[in-house]
């Protein structure tokens, strides 16, 4: 029985299940293990196309039987099928559908864990989707007070964002990423965190904004007596200076080395543009003050 | 004339010209009851000794010997220091037989050891005088500067040898730097690491109470069901059921065997 053809299986589950004239109720629970022995069949024949349309079916089935832990688990069975066959917007569909059963479950962690795994599918092919994903994952965090998780998936998201070339949001993630430390009493992460948003915006030549971060999270007690914010103060004064080398030097320092790989790759493509600029317009302000004060 | 009449003759006239001998006579004097007597002696012997020490130091051609002997005559002269105030009071002490003048005598004596003691070479340049002018002053002639007033450039010219030292010395401090640097870096790498492991293990802390808890449930469930099974397996055990599932066991089998032999024809 169970060795036989899978397509036979699937239309004997599909007529258990439609409802006609000779039938009154769907009779879901041999359907469901009908279901889902047409889709292991599928899958190891390599039919992905088919296999995923089992899994969907059996998912369903698993809904009607009212176990939404066994209907989630065949619904990240199908995205992983529709990622192998590139149907990206069902990839997207299908592990939102599976996170919603895992949340019904009251299960955050797989609900998180699922969104993102298909934003890891979706990261090279629909970046705007994949963030998506990710911030709900983080959100089904943090709703569940796990904040502790949602570290790596800040990061991730930064890094999507970086790819992109996005750089007020991933400063904006690294901030957020910085809070959810803060919660969980992870003070290295957390320092790390605004370290990474002030290069962040170093990179993207926005000297005011990186000034306006650091002064923001200088507020923050652990922030202000770690080695991150020596670090963060000593490439602020080099970018004033519009000292180049010091720059240059104070990327390599072990600081940075310990950031995420991508923001090291950022730190060492500093300075962008013309850092003199920059010293020159600081250079006015201090004139224009000194007058002030003699008169 | 045989050896030892010559012998003898030396010994007669060298007693008979003794009381010439003023080191003799000094020595016989210390012998005696003055307690200041016996005392100077000795403060004047060790001074005698670190002049010789001093002169010995600067014939001395190797730096680190040279130093070592000044640091030897600076114990000394501290130590004569420190007696020069118990010789002073001696000094005050009427001793018996012992004119008035010899008196007056010893606390000049006494007075000026302090600083001959000083006076002795070892090795520190001589400090400055407050009142300025390099040459000595007529009010104090027992005060001498080592080197006389000449401070021409070759007194502060560093020597090879100094200079040479403060260079090793600088390499030496630069090597260190270095070798500090490098171990701040991995220690940062370490402190790095570990409040990463330190985070991680904070993380894992809640997982672990859930599987605590449960496995906690998984194990009491299993417990109960283990109770019910040995209940039931305990009921179906009783011997009667026993006898008459064999009984019934028998008669199917013969029932059966007679059957399968009436076919069997």
């Amino acid at each position: 029985m169970s060795t036989s053809d899978p397509n036979k299986l699937l239309t004997k589950a599909d007529k258990l299940t439609k409802l006609s004239f000779t039938r009154w109720t769907a009779d879901w629970k041999s359907a469901t293990i009908l279901y889902e022995q047409a889709a292991n069949s599928f899958r190891l024949a390599k039919d992905y196309e088919n296999a995923k349309t089992a899994y969907e079916k059996a998912s369903k089935g698993q809904e009607m039987l009212s176990s939404p832990w066994d209907a989630a688990k065949h619904m990240e069975s199908a995205a992983a099928l529709a990622k192998e066959l590139r149907n990206w917007r069902e990839v997207a569909d299908f592990y939102r559908r599976a996170s919603e059963l895992y949340i019904e479950c009251g299960r955050p962690q797989p609900a998180s864990d699922a969104l993102a795994k298909g934003a890891r599918a979706l990261e090279d092919t629909v970046p705007e989707e994949a963030i998506q994903l990710y911030t709900d994952a983080c959100t089904v965090l943090e709703e569940d007070e796990r904040e502790q998780m949602a570290f790596d998936l800040y990061r991730a998201a930064t890094n999507v964002y970086i790819k992109l070339e996005k750089y007020t949001d991933a400063a904006a993630l690294m901030l957020k990423l910085g809070l959810a430390a803060e919660k969980s009493n992870a003070i290295n992460s957390q320092c790390k965190a605004y370290l990474s948003a002030v290069i962040i915006y170093l990179y993207a030549h926005d000297f005011k904004q990186a000034e306006k971060c650091y002064n923001d999270c200088s507020q923050v007690d652990a922030f202000l007596s770690s080695d991150q914010n020596r670090c963060a103060s000593k490439l602020l004064a080099a970018y004033t200076d519009g000292d180049v080398e010091e720059i240059k030097r104070v990327a390599q320092s072990s600081a940075v080395s310990h950031l995420d790989n991508v923001i090291i790759k950022l730190a060492r493509k500093l300075p962008t543009g013309d850092v003199s600029g920059l010293k020159a317009e600081t250079v006015e302000g201090e004139e224009i003050l000194d007058e002030n004060d003699l008169t | 004339m045989s050896v030892i009449d010559l012998l003898t003759r030396v010994d007669s006239i060298c007693k008979k010209y003794d009381k010439y001998d003023v080191d003799r006579q000094k020595d016989a004097n210390i012998s005696g009851d003055d307690a200041f007597a016996r005392l100077y002696a000795v403060v004047d012997a060790d001074i005698e000794a670190a002049l010789q020490k001093a002169e010995q130091a600067s014939k001395e051609k190797g730096k680190a010997s040279a130093v070592a002997i000044n640091a030897e005559i600076r114990r000394t002269k501290s130590r004569l220091l420190e007696e020069v105030p118990k010789l002073q009071r001696l000094a005050i002490k009427k001793v018996k037989g012992l004119s008035s003048q010899e008196f007056a005598a010893r606390n000049d004596l006494v007075l000026a050891l302090p600083e001959r003691i000083q006076a002795i070479p070892d090795g520190t340049p001589a400090a400055p005088k407050q009142t300025g002018g390099w040459t000595a002053s007529a009010s104090r002639p027992e005060i001498k500067f080592d080197s006389d007033g000449r401070f021409d450039d070759e007194y502060f010219q560093q020597t090879e040898e100094s200079s040479r030292f403060r260079q090793e010395y600088e390499m030496r401090r630069m090597k260190q730097d270095q070798g500090l640097d490098v171990i701040a870096e991995g220690l940062d790498t370490l402190k790095n690491m570990a409040s990463d492991m330190n985070e991680e293990l904070d993380r894992q802390v809640p997982l672990m109470d859930e599987i605590d808890t449960k496995v906690d449930k998984a194990s009491s469930d299993l417990k109960n069901t283990n109770v019910r099974l040995k209940d039931t397996v305990m009921q179906l055990r009783s011997s009667r059921n026993f006898c008459i599932d064999i009984v019934l066991l028998i008669i199917i089998l013969g029932i059966a065997a007679y059957l399968y032999n009436v076919l069997k024809k």
